[in-house]
């Protein structure tokens, strides 16, 4: 059933939602030839049919219209859902064919739109430009209030804004960096009215919008919650970043990113306000658009190194990011967004300008390891140094000669990587259309010969505005990557294992297969290289948000969009005579997955907005609306080992075959509504809540009611405060509560078995043992936040400070209880017990240090600290062997036997009797600096340093040279280290004396004593330097289409400082670890020399 | 149309399509096909499928003790990196060993826990039910392997188990298993009962009950040998296959120790570097001679045997009886006669020494050791250099202890 909307349109509810009991309609419709006109049976449409018919009636067009659908004879063959909650399926298996659809429709309708808008409306146009300097400002928002529609200034400062409805409005021009101005201009019919806006640099940040943690846009001043905010501006031009993971290193305070190795294309680990949960994800969601997209990590099981989708996101499609930190301001993403959200906002076309720009960036850079591999000692023995010896090193040489080997240097290992980033945008729009593509290819070769990463993407963002009351954004991203990861880390076919764990004294030179100098027999550099590794990755995206406002008082946005993931990842051992590898690896072994990840999103937001009083003295804002998110993952695996020839390598070629699969879904549905209330548009007052479903939590289990409140308060408008303006001209005092969750996997609530096959009698027969406990009245984790802070500009608006407390408390935690394995559980089932701690301080600070015509100079800083605390285990032990989870100490820190004496006289060594918390493995204070320089106004120079302190790494590299394997002149040569220093790393080495006594008389091995290896994380960095020079508008006007452009040098990973022993404390070999500080034969950050093009048509 | 009119109806859709979504009650339902849903297993008529489970859980369990024991009680030496299987050869395997929880006292405690759920379903014929039989058997080895091996035992949760605990534990399973396998009377139910008298045997001599021993020995039929069967099933190696070839091809991780590169013994079979083309993962383990007693995924490994049963009876009986099985060891195996001294602990020195050649790698070993700890020969030396450069001199256990994994979450046990 219909229900009537203004303009004598029907929209039908029911084709939002396919619902079974009221669509027992055939399974298809009839053909569109039998019927010149759509059925009204409109129960069969979908919302997206309706919407676009309804804009096109709004444009008293029908004629037109009707042609133009009926040619997009796709849209009246949608097939009915099949079930009450189909949508999904469908979704999945139609949306890119939809979105081909309005793509296509996109290209109608502003025709139609135009035809009509030359009779009924006007147009805004202007130009914007800098208080100080008078040049024009690019990038400036403009609001046309009570409308959805919006202008954005090109290059040259101006802006166009069409299909505006004649009468008296509001408008604002608005852009980070610079104060907001508000202003009303009058529009008619048939009329170009021209509006030209001055605006004044400032540093505050309150006039910013902030669209995510909110039901729908709103200024910074009325958010009471922190959320970071990260335009991308000239980042991408003038940075040395080509992924999102570097755009968010040390830029926003309280997000702590970790690059987890040197490998190109790795992961990054993020942390936002530190770590909350044990056994969940502390990785934040990620949102574009509205969608929340695949956040998982693939990896071709190459030791401890993962691929990131994050990667496959190209910088260039993207306006701005913004980061919300924590359960205060995410309540409204609810169960499961207590570690944060990122929401990736990308760019738009430009309604109304009637204009076309073109960027082309071409980055070329060079990367090198700017790192040397610790070579290897051996003593030479009475057969190395023999004349017969087939030991170049040892030959001739005198007994027990210490001699070295580095085999990474020898076999020159490590070459120049590279890379070259091509990107291409477009730009525009016509009066009530924009679109924005882009292209990109990208390619990068690491640093060791079988490390690359490639990227091939392209995007569609078309907006339409056919009406000044209605907006349609169709967005479509598809991309392909490629990884080929080396294999590294705690890997003995790694090149870090290979080399860093070999021994000179199985160097030879007789040409015959041996290990020379390296860990495996007859692994050497062509071994380690044939091992072949990829993660190739196919994405689409598909975003469609409808904003409909049918008054100046109400909106609706509506989005419905998928993330479409399909991952081939290949490990093969080539098939090899000299028993490179092992077993059948040999015979050559190929591992084939296919993973399929899809996550839906369909998301309704209805707002009202009123003002009441004299002159809007007071305003409300009621929102409400409801989240699904739908997330599947299939996986497939096929083995084959036995190959003739490595070239025919595909499964059907192996003489051994096996393969598997597994599947998962989850489902959340979320309710959530907002009442913001606001005085004089300095006070304001949220109240938020939402009521959460989700899977996980099994059949029966209570909704997750997540409720919020805060409020902002900007002070400094205040006339008591009048006489501190001068000094203080904009202070605002915030302060919020909220709460959030974290769900559990899927099927986490169940009991469950396992299948496990028997073969008692020779044959295999299906089994099952015992697999999870379960429990079935699993909740979500309950994060509770409570920040507070203000927002201060003072020094002649020169100086933005925003400080902010945040106290984090996770409780309900989500544990893995770790059943005692005598129970006979292959799995520790999920139990709400616990309660884990975050807080800390954030500080950012933006300066103008100098505002002058020919000279600027901005300094950023971000700061936090972090106190991260296990308060309760409910009742469970502490557990954990390397990282360990205790009360009273942060989350997973690295435990020892900790040394109480040294007696360097006996060489006897007493340790603690237990395991003891040694150091904290998360930061407790990170900060990063920008400084930039605007010289001139065409020359840029950009540096960030960066620091992480008050955490440890176990160093386990060094560990194992010195202890397990010997290989470190560390351990063999008796002069290098003190005596202290070798009882402290080895222990007591007196024959029949044990190495490590406990204090209660046991003695114990290097095993639990590792202190001398446990060793401060703590950096500064010299992480980006670059130089830009943005070409002036003299010389573009020569250059011909060229109008503008900018050249950028830049560094990445310039310097290092730290006390840390190995080669770098910020990578981890076990990237994939919720808890883990370890570095273990992990390649280091190289450095990189990028240069940058960027060059506007 | 009023304002009010827009308004209502206007929210009314709103309202709607949020309605409409919760309408679809089984919105939240999903499908997951990776976990077996407890309820989907019906107790009764999968009880046999249950317990076979747990007869593999088993074997899996014993594959794991026989490579870990070798290590210990110096069968094979450690060709590995990994530090923690390393402990095993140097004898100091400590409470945090993640391979301790995860390769041993994870399977055993698996094995022990599967078979006892299915003792504890409710299942017609009850006195004969083959079902019954198999999981008591090997509820009963498991106790028995774990008094062998841990000092301190665990089962289902419960609070520390001495060795004479298990021991009783692992007596109480096999007796009932030889009654109900009896009863049974199908070759599956005799099988099961002639493996059960020689667990038996194996866990009263184990305990000091020597009568108890020699009469359950005495009862197992002549010529019985029960091997744990393996396949070669590429996807279930790890389950399916044999262990020891697992760790010789694929990880290279087993060589064969010194003293048992024995070239003119049968019972001792393996192959020198020169007669294959495999290397040890950690080559300062030396040269690498690999077990041949076990050639391939699918090459079956002795539980019991009236052979193992004849060994238990001439030890529980005493010197006498013990030189006269020495003799016909060696005899039946081309070894010379014995010459050494006549002195009981001599003999029974060499008594177990024959036994290891002919259980060789079949994880009888650390009882011996923990029986007679005097007369185990071969054995890592406490106090010596570990036979690798770097690690601590070799300890001196002779049974493991459990592993913090246990202890830290077992609400049985003393809070540490």
């Amino acid at each position: 059933m219909g229900v009537p909307v203004g303009m004598g349109t029907t929209l039908n509810v029911c084709t939002f939602v396919t619902c079974s009991q009221a669509l027992p309609s055939p399974r298809r419709p009839p053909p569109p030839a039998a019927s010149p006109h759509p059925p009204r049976k409109s129960q069969r449409w979908w919302l997206f049919r309706v919407t676009v018919q309804y804009s096109f009636r709004r444009t008293r067009n029908p004629a037109q219209f009707q042609t133009a659908i009926r040619d997009q004879s796709y849209l009246s063959y949608l097939p009915p859902p099949q079930d009450g909650c189909s949508m999904f399926r469908v979704l999945r298996t139609k949306l890119p064919m939809m979105a081909a659809v309005v793509v296509a429709a996109a290209t109608l309708l502003p025709r139609a739109s135009a035809a009509q808008g030359s009779v009924t409306v006007g147009t805004l146009a202007g130009s914007i430009t800098d208080a100080a300097t008078g040049a024009p400002i690019a990038g400036v928002t403009v609001l046309v209030g009570g409308t959805t529609l919006v202008g954005i200034t090109n290059d040259k400062g101006e802006y166009t804004v069409a299909n505006i409805r004649p009468g008296l409005l509001a408008v604002t021009a608005q852009r980070i960096g610079y104060r907001a101005k508000n202003d009303t201009v009058r529009v008619a019919a048939n009329q170009r009215v021209t509006k030209n806006f001055v605006l004044t640099a400032t540093v505050s940040t309150l006039s910013e919008v902030v669209v995510t943690g909110v039901t729908g846009n709103t200024t910074r001043r009325a958010q009471a919650a922190v959320v970071a905010s990260l335009p991308m501006g000239d980042l991408a031009r003038t940075a040395p970043v080509s992924n999102i993971g570097e755009v968010l290193q040390s830029r926003l305070a309280g997000v702590s990113v970790n690059q987890s190795s040197g490998t190109a294309g790795s992961s990054r680990q993020i942390r936002i306000r530190g770590a909350a949960s044990i056994s969940l994800s502390n990785q934040p969601l990620i949102f574009i658009d509205g969608i929340r997209v695949s956040e998982t990590q693939p990896s071709a099981g190459v030791g401890g190194q993962l691929t990131d989708r994050l990667n496959d996101l190209n910088p260039d499609d993207i306006e701005s990011i913004e980061v919300v930190k924590g359960p205060a301001a995410a309540t409204l993403y609810g169960a499961d967004a207590s570690a944060g959200v990122i929401q990736i906002i990308t760019k738009k076309g430009k309604v109304g300008t009637n204009s076309f720009t073109q960027t082309l960036r071409m980055d070329a850079s060079t990367i090198d390891q700017n790192w040397k591999a610790p070579s290897n000692f051996g003593n030479c023995t009475a057969a190395l140094i023999a004349p017969t010896s087939v030991n170049p090193l040892c030959r001739g040489q005198a007994l027990n000669t210490l001699v070295e080997d580095n085999p990474l240097e020898r076999v020159n290992a490590f070459r120049d990587g590279s890379e070259r980033n091509i990107g291409w945008t477009g730009r525009g729009g016509g009066n009530n259309y924009g679109y924005f593509l882009s292209a990109t290819s990208d390619a990068t070769e690491g640093t060791l010969p079988n490390n690359a990463f490639s990227r091939i993407g392209f995007r569609s963002n078309v907006n339409l505005v056919p009406d000044a009351r209605f907006k349609l954004d169709v967005g479509f991203n598809v991309l392909q990557s490629k990884t080929v990861q080396p294999d590294n880390d705690n890997n003995i076919y790694g090149w870090l294992g290979g080399a860093l764990l070999g021994s000179p004294t199985t160097r030879r030179d007789d040409g015959l297969p041996g290990q020379d100098g390296f860990f495996g027999f007859a692994r050497q550099f062509d071994a380690i290289k044939g091992i072949e590794n990829a993660v190739e990755t196919r994405r689409s995206q598909f975003t469609l948000a409808a904003n409909y406002q049918p008054t100046a008082w109400f909106s609706n946005r509506f989005t419905v969009g998928a993330d479409l993931a399909r991952d081939e990842i290949t490990r093969f051992f080539p098939r090899n005579v000299p028993q490179q590898y092992a077993g059948n690896l040999n015979t050559g072994d190929n591992t084939q997955t296919r993973v399929g990840s899809d996550r839906f999103t369909i998301d309704y937001l209805g707002s009202m907005r009123r003002s009441f009083g004299s002159e809007g003295q007071f305003g409300a804002n009621l929102s409400g609306g409801f989240q699904a998110i739908v997330s599947r993952t299939d996986v497939q695996t096929a083995n084959g080992f036995g190959f003739t020839t490595n070239a025919a390598n595909s499964i059907d070629n192996a003489s051994t075959r096996t393969g598997g699969q597994n599947f998962n879904e989850q489902k959340a549905l979320g309710y959530l509504g907002e009442l913001q209330l606001s005085n004089q548009d300095r006070r304001f007052i949220q109240l938020g809540a939402r009521i959460d479903q989700n899977s996980s939590f099994g059949e029966g289990a209570p909704s997750f009611f997540l409720p919020k409140v805060g409020a902002s308060w900007v002070i400094s408008e205040e006339r008591f405060f009048d006489g501190l303006t001068g000094i203080l001209p904009q202070v605002r005092l915030r302060a919020a509560w909220g709460t959030t969750g974290r769900a559990p996997t899927p099927g986490a609530s169940l009991t469950t078995f396992s299948a496990a096959p028997f073969a008692i009698t020779g044959s295999s027969q299906a089994g099952a043992i015992p697999l999870n406990p379960g429990n079935d009245s699993l909740k979500a984790e309950r994060g509770t936040e409570i920040e507070f802070g203000m927002d201060v500009t003072t020094f002649g608006d020169r100086l933005n400070a925003e400080l902010t407390y945040f106290n984090k408390n996770t409780k309900d935690l989500l544990l893995a209880r770790q059943l005692p394995p005598s129970l006979g559980f292959l799995a520790n089932p999920f139990a709400n017990i616990g309660e884990v701690s975050n807080s800390g301080i954030e500080l950012t600070l933006t300066a103008q240090m100098l505002r002058m015509t020919n000279l600027n100079w901005e300094v950023r800083f971000g700061g936090n600290t972090l106190n991260n605390e296990l308060v309760s285990l409910g009742g469970v032990n502490a557990f954990g062997t390397t990282n360990r989870f205790t009360e009273g100490f942060q989350l997973g820190t690295v435990v020892t036997k900790t040394i109480r004496s040294i007696d360097e006289t006996t060489g006897r060594v007493v340790v603690a009797d237990t395991l003891e918390s040694f150091g904290n493995i998360l930061p407790t204070r990170e900060w990063n600096l920008t400084n930039t320089f605007t010289v001139a106004k065409n020359f840029r120079f950009s540096a960030l340093i960066d620091s992480k302190t008050g955490f440890n790494v176990f160093n386990n590299t060094d560990f194992f040279r010195e202890t397990q394997l010997v290989r470190s002149d560390n351990r063999l040569n008796p002069t290098k280290l003190s005596r202290r220093e070798r009882l402290r790393r080895y222990g007591n080495d007196t024959p029949g004396q044990p190495a490590f006594v406990q204090q209660n008389g046991t003695p114990t091995t290097v095993n639990e004593v590792r202190e001398a290896y446990i060793q401060k994380g703590d950096f500064i960095r010299l992480r980006e330097v670059s130089v830009s020079y943005t070409l002036p508008a003299k010389l573009t006007a020569k250059l011909g289409p060229i109008t503008g452009g900018t050249i950028t040098f830049a560094g990445q990973n310039l310097a290092l400082w730290t006390d840390y022993l190995g080669p770098d404390p910020e990578v981890t070999s076990n990237a994939g670890a919720q808890f883990s500080r370890e570095e273990f034969l992990t390649l280091p950050n190289p450095r990189r020399f990028v240069f940058k093009t960027n060059f506007t048509f | 149309m009023t304002a009010i009119q827009r308004i209502v109806r206007r929210g009314a859709l709103v309202a709607l399509s949020g309605l409409s979504l919760a309408g679809c009650s089984d919105f939240l339902t999903v499908s997951n096909p990776n976990v077996i849903n407890a309820s989907a297993i019906n107790p009764v008529n999968d009880a046999a499928t249950l317990a076979a489970s747990a007869q593999q859980n088993f074997s899996v369990m014993h594959g794991w003790f026989a490579m870990y024991q070798s290590w210990s009680t110096g069968e094979a030496l450690v060709a590995e990196t990994f530090p923690t299987r390393n402990e095993y050869g140097r004898r100091e395997v400590l409470n945090t060993n993640g391979s301790h929880n995860g390769d041993v006292w994870q399977p055993i405690s698996v094995a022990l826990a599967s078979a006892s759920a299915v003792l504890n379903l409710t299942l017609p014929s009850p006195t004969s039910n083959v079902s019954y039989a198999r999981a008591a058997t090997f509820k009963g080895y498991s106790f028995l392997y774990m008094a062998e091996s841990f000092c301190v035992g665990a089962a289902n949760g419960g609070g520390p188990l001495t060795p004479a605990q298990m021991l009783d534990s692992a007596v109480v399973s096999l007796t009932r298993a030889i009654s109900i396998g009896a009863a049974n009377a199908t070759p599956d139910g005799v099988q099961l009962a002639n493996i059960a008298r020689v667990g038996l045997a194996r866990a009263q001599l184990q305990a000091g009950r020597s009568a108890e021993a020699i009469a359950a020995a005495r009862a197992v039929p002549a010529g019985f040998v029960f091997n744990i069967a393996t396949i070669d099933d590429p996807a279930q190696r790890t389950r399916l296959g044999n262990r020891l070839w697992q760790f010789t091809l694929d990880r290279g991780s087993i060589t064969v120790a010194p003293a048992y590169r024995i070239t003119d013994d049968p019972r001792i079979r393996f192959k020198s570097p020169a007669q294959h083309n495999l290397a040890p993962q950690d080559p300062a383990s030396g040269a690498f001679f690999i077990q041949d007693k076990y050639p391939a995924f699918n090459t079956p490994l002795r539980l019991a045997s009236k052979l193992e049963a004849d060994y238990i009876e001439a030890e529980a009986t005493g010197t006498a009886a013990q030189l006269a099985f020495i003799a016909a060891r060696r005899a039946a195996n081309n070894q010379p006669v014995y010459a050494g001294s006549q002195a009981a602990s001599d003999v029974l020195t060499e008594f177990l020494n024959q036994k290891g050649r002919d259980f060789y790698l079949e994880a009888k070993r650390m009882g011996d050791l923990r029986r007679r700890p005097a007369n185990v020969t071969n054995l890592p030396v406490a106090g010596a250099a570990y036979f690798k450069p770097g690690f601590a001199p070799i300890g001196n256990q002779t049974c493991w202890p459990l592993p913090l994994q246990e202890t830290d979450n077992n609400l049985n046990f003393p809070r540490s």
